[in-house]
């Protein structure tokens, strides 16, 4: 035997050409296909060149970067993904993906990994947006509109943040800015009936996106 | 020049000025904006983080019923939402079936949306002069577009992403001396105000600080979320960060509503939290009407 044969493998040695022990690194599992079969973002399109982080006003922030988030949905790292802060501080500002060479819509994507994530009950406990999307929509849902006093309430409410910005309610009256009372159109039946389906219609199509990723 | 006019939500309340001073600006200008009738919300960021069937079914509902007469809208969340729901329609006949499904009613994405700086610095660019009764000379203005007028430009076909210029370009017919400055798009945190405001904060003093070291008086924006967020939060900023801006943020509305010849109050220059009449009357630009 010669040494360079004995030698332990490193990094740098050639892999092994034997086909039994070839092992084959498949990168973009099911994640990367739910993502894109639920949203408008291809991610395994992207390249890491991380002009996308560059231009990001949260990606400082967050326990992520922009970039970082898409390479662990191509490496199919599921909790990962949807434990993190950073789909939750997301703007939806559209820097990353207007700047993209690969067009790989990340806000698009973090709408799909936001639904996956409260689904799978792995959203940070802190984050509050779940929350405030649900009193919106379910005072657009009543009312037609959104009456921004209401909803300031009903937010508050839900999160027990009653101190926070307590001096902006009086000013806000004082400008005229927060009418006692909103406004409302009619239509609520039908209304209701809208809602339901687009629920429903986007829950199958979850459904639809998870079966899909699992062949 | 004949548009039918989506407010949306905000403007009924925290954007009051923005609808007051776009009606006083448009009657100026002999544009006639009446209102869609019965027009609900159109679902905003809160629809499309968590329903993206409902994120296009709002607007389609919305559009269906401005029978394919032009659009016209002043919140740039509105007009995004809008915008990208026509995207999705017309460009996808999937989307297009499911949406119908939703609303009830088959709609084809194709009911053209127009935002009031395209109206005005593209439809009616030519009446602007001759309306200016007051130009606004010596006031320095940061043009803040924000992020959803230009953002993703293949969906809005707005201006140029990264250096929009039509605000600039309608407020220097009303004499006013648009800064040249690198925060035009930059996001200010939007909806976040409500309930992460530590990131508006942040986002909110980058703009602020660029703007004064741009050297401007004032910043002009187009959007209700971009005014609440650099006005109402800007003595926020200024605790956080510790230093004094004392910039007026107005709507470009007010501004042109100002240069037309209306008073502070025909353009609700009171609803301002950063109060702007000691600059307006150091440019000679507000007369000495009590309000």
């Amino acid at each position: 035997m010669t040494p360079a044969t004995t030698s332990p493998p490193t990094a740098l040695s050639p892999p092994a050409a034997s086909a039994a022990t070839l092992e084959l690194q498949v990168v973009g599992g099911s994640l990367a296909a739910e993502v894109k079969a639920l949203s408008d973002a291809s991610p395994m399109s992207c390249y890491q060149c991380t002009k996308c982080s560059s231009g990001c006003p949260v990606s400082g922030r967050g326990d992520l970067s922009a970039h970082e988030l898409v390479r662990l949905v191509q490496m199919d790292q599921r909790e990962a993904v949807l434990r993190c802060r950073f789909i939750w501080e997301c703007t939806s500002c559209q820097t990353c993906i207007t700047r993209c060479p690969q067009q790989v819509d990340i806000c698009s994507m973090n709408d799909a990994l936001r639904a996956l994530s409260l689904s799978a009950r792995l959203a940070p406990a802190e984050t509050a947006l779940p929350v405030f999307n649900e009193a919106f929509l379910n005072g657009v849902r009543r009312r037609g509109r959104i009456y921004e006093l209401g909803l300031m309430a009903a937010f508050k409410l839900r999160t027990r943040r009653f101190f926070e910005d307590m001096d902006k309610a009086p000013m806000m009256f004082s400008k005229g800015k927060l009418p006692l009372l909103g406004e409302r159109v009619g239509g609520r039946r039908e209304r209701e009936g809208l809602f339901r389906r687009a629920a429903e219609g986007s829950k199958a199509e979850a459904d639809r996106a998870a079966e899909g990723s699992k062949r | 020049m004949r548009y039918t006019f989506y407010p949306g939500c905000s403007l009924d309340a925290t954007a009051k000025d923005f609808n007051i001073s776009t009606m006083a600006m448009a009657a100026k200008l002999g544009l006639e904006l009446p209102e869609l009738e019965d027009w609900i919300c159109c679902g905003s960021t809160a629809a499309h983080s968590s329903d993206p069937l409902l994120a296009d079914a709002l607007p389609a509902k919305n559009l269906r019923a401005a029978h394919g007469q032009t659009v016209a809208v002043a919140c740039a969340s509105c007009y995004s939402r809008l915008k990208m729901a026509n995207h999705h329609i017309a460009s996808d006949a999937a989307v297009r079936a499911k949406v119908a499904q939703v609303v009830g009613a088959d709609y084809d994405g194709l009911t053209p949306v127009r935002h009031l700086l395209e109206i005005l610095g593209r439809d009616i660019r030519g009446d602007i002069a001759g309306a200016i009764t007051r130009p606004l000379t010596g006031l320095k203005v940061a043009c803040y577009y924000g992020c959803l007028l230009t953002r993703p430009p293949e969906v809005t076909q707005f201006d140029d992403a990264e250096n929009p210029t039509l605000m600039d370009q309608v407020l220097e017919i009303a004499g006013a001396t648009p800064v040249d400055w690198p925060h035009k798009t930059e996001c200010c945190g939007a909806s976040f105000s409500i309930h992460d405001s530590s990131i508006v904060i942040d986002l909110s003093n980058k703009i602020l600080s660029m703007a004064q070291a741009a050297g401007a008086d004032c910043v002009a924006t187009a959007c209700p979320l971009c005014q609440l967020n650099l006005d109402m939060r800007q003595k926020d900023v200024e605790a956080k960060y510790g230093h004094r801006f004392k910039l007026p943020v107005f709507y470009f509305t007010q501004l042109l509503g100002l240069a037309m010849g209306c008073s502070a109050s025909e353009v609700s220059l009171d609803s301002l939290v950063v109060d702007p009449r000691e600059l307006l009357r150091s440019k000679g630009l507000l007369g000495n009407e009590a309000r």
